[in-house]
């Protein structure tokens, strides 16, 4: 037993397992919540509110198995980020805070033949030339030709499909995005015009925040046969893409939210967070915004086809290389910020569950039939990214993570600062410098966001890793060095 | 209408921004609220106000309303990159506030840009009363 005493109460945690740790039923939870971590992260999270919103999470109508928390987990709007939650298709709710604001915000790894050797000294112009043709930070638009409204109902009808079509990126690729970059129940028309006018101009754009474009190089391999089924070789030059759907999905969550907070008390549902706004899975506004997530959803993978696609032009342009030489192919796309419909088994019993990911991703293991055919041996990739200083991890899922935590896994590093103090922290620091001395090149458009994003706002994404590797959840493939990056 | 000026600071949270707001009535909470999460976005110093956006919000009671009119005012930035220096709020009543606010579009070589806000959460928000103002917390999405 365990207490984390918190301003104003005390929560008591039993310890499971060595990474495990559960909250016990009580008051208004209609299950235990289980969260994921090590000694040491546990000792961090007192400071915050995560843990309180991970017993909230446990309050939602027909919640299966635990409110779940991963190693990552942090404070968020209502969900805790980090946050992993199943419910029943029959009786169970759906949350748009369960998603998130930023519906479908994902990573990418894409391989390339290029060793960091060989093209170490031409980083910098790769980086400029990313720089030029992806635009990043507020405001940023204008990568492809304007759209019409009614390309833009297709591309949020046809997802990563649409991309392709328009000219970004190759058939192939679809076969490596969950999904295949498509969710099928997508509904454009009830998608709102202020979301439609802010995705209008956004595709192929970055954003500003914590997203990212990231070169790496494979520093060490951890899985070689697992390595070589991916493409992956030691010294390899990777490019990873980290962003989502943009202010279209921004909007759809928040038009979400107001029908959601309306449609509460209809169904008689009460809540301690009014965050956690929600309407039962197979209500009107249930299916609704099934369909416009799913829109907004199609948008996010939309966009960073386009954007890997630039990011290969760029590459050859700055390289003066053809595709063949460059070999740009993508391994994985994996959501952090979605629900899925998903078949597990509880009890012995197959389910439909509707699974909340916020700021956690899908880790399916060897043999599951949604993974695709050239990684049903090894499990499904699972991208996690750390700061832009430091390592991050490639992994693949286990079976550990289907009976544990309904195929899910953490996402990233995680903040452990805020911005005010990162900014704080920043001062006085010449960042080129800074990271130059981590080995990276930089471009950004906001010195503010990098003084707010520097590696020690973050926790070490080794932390977070190992809790899934003690966990058996995921297994680690390699870890990757940044030596490039592209931030708004 | 509001001749008080009320007042806002900036509060901390890991990943997000958040403010604060004092006043003493309720059109000079909307007006500082509005002013503050402008201030966030861009500094409002080197901000002119040459152009003038008409915003209106619906809302049942004071929080709610609150929530609406910053929706607002940041579509007005996340649409048309227009950052306001003043807000002024014409009409309030239980259920509906129209106001104006003076500003002009983003430019990054002339502003001080500080960050891209996102969103308005629902994270702790209130609006109460306490001897005598008005208060009010959001915090705003990055």
């Amino acid at each position: 037993m365990r207490v984390i005493k918190m301003p104003g109460e005390e929560i008591k945690l039993d310890r499971i397992e060595e990474f495990l740790w559960e909250i016990p039923k009580q008051g208004g939870m209609r299950v235990p919540g289980r969260i994921f971590a090590t000694e040491k992260l546990m000792s961090g999270l007192k400071s915050d509110n995560s843990l309180r919103q991970v017993m909230n999470v446990a309050h939602l109508p027909g919640i299966v198995g635990y409110s779940l928390a991963m190693p990552d987990i942090h404070w968020g709007y209502g969900f805790p980020i980090g946050g992993v939650a199943a419910l029943s298709i029959d009786d169970g709710v759906i949350s748009p805070g369960g998603v998130g604001y930023d519906i479908n915000c994902g990573v990418r790894l894409v391989k390339t033949s290029l060793v960091f050797e060989d093209v170490k000294d031409r980083l910098g112009r790769i980086v400029d030339t990313i720089f030029s043709l992806i635009p990043a930070g507020v405001g940023s638009e204008g990568a492809i030709p304007k759209l019409s409204k009614q390309d833009e109902k297709r591309l949020l009808r046809d997802g990563a499909g649409w991309a392709v079509r328009a000219g970004y990126g190759r058939n192939e690729d679809l076969s490596y995005m969950e999904e295949g970059g498509r969710l099928a129940g997508a509904d454009a028309d009830l998608v709102s015009d202020r979301a439609l006018e802010r995705g209008l101009k956004q595709v192929g754009t970055l954003g500003s925040g914590n997203h990212f474009l990231e070169i790496g190089r494979v520093e060490e391999i951890y899985l070689p046969q697992t390595a070589d089924a991916l493409g992956l070789f030691a010294g390899e030059i990777v490019v990873l893409i980290h962003t989502g759907s943009r202010g279209l999905g921004y909007q759809v969550c928040e038009d979400s939210l107001k029908v959601m907070n309306k449609a509460m008390a209809n169904y008689r549902i009460e809540l301690p967070d009014r965050q956690l706004a929600c309407a039962p899975i197979r209500s009107p506004e249930g299916q609704d915004y099934l369909a416009s997530m799913a829109a907004a959803a199609n948008y996010a993978w939309a966009n960073r086809q386009v954007i890997m696609s630039q990011a290969e032009k760029a590459f050859m342009q700055a390289l003066g290389i053809g595709p063949k030489e460059l070999g740009f192919s993508l391994i994985y796309d994996v959501c952090h910020n979605i629900a899925k419909i998903e078949e597990h088994v509880v009890d012995g019993k197959k389910q439909m569950l509707c699974v909340h990911r916020k700021g956690a991703t899908r880790a399916f293991a060897p043999g599951h039939p949604q993974i695709p055919a050239a990684y049903q041996d090894i499990g499904q990739p699972v991208l996690i990214p750390g700061d832009m200083g430091r390592y991050w991890y490639l992994r693949v899922g286990a079976a550990a993570a289907m009976e544990k935590t309904f195929g899910s896994t953490c996402h990233g590093a995680g903040r452990m600062m805020s911005r005010a103090q990162s900014k704080k922290q920043s001062q006085g620091i010449d960042i080129d410098q800074e990271m130059a001395r981590r080995g990276v090149v930089a471009r950004y458009r906001g010195r503010g966001t990098m003084a707010e994003e520097m590696p020690h706002a973050y926790k070490d994404v080794a932390d977070v890793v190992e809790t899934m590797e003690l966990a058996g959840i995921s297994k680690r493939v390699a870890r990757f060095r940044p030596v490039g990056v592209v931030k708004g | 209408m509001n001749e008080d000026r009320g007042t806002f600071r900036e509060i901390e949270h890991t990943a997000d921004l958040g403010i604060e707001i004092t006043a003493a009535d309720l059109p000079g909470l909307f007006a500082a609220a509005g002013e503050g999460l402008f201030s966030l976005i861009a500094d409002p110093e080197n901000i002119d106000p040459r152009d003038q956006v008409a915003v209106s919000a619906v809302g049942a009671g004071p929080e709610e309303l609150l929530h609406a009119w910053l929706r607002e005012l940041l579509s007005q930035f996340n649409l048309d990159g227009f950052v306001g220096k003043t807000c002024v709020v014409e009409r309030l009543t239980d259920e509906r506030v129209d106001g104006i606010a003076h500003g002009e579009t983003l430019d990054l070589s002339r502003h001080r840009f500080r960050t891209e806000i996102k969103g308005v959460t629902y994270h702790d928000f209130k609006v109460w009363q306490e001897n005598g103002a008005w208060h009010a917390r959001v915090i705003f999405d990055v």
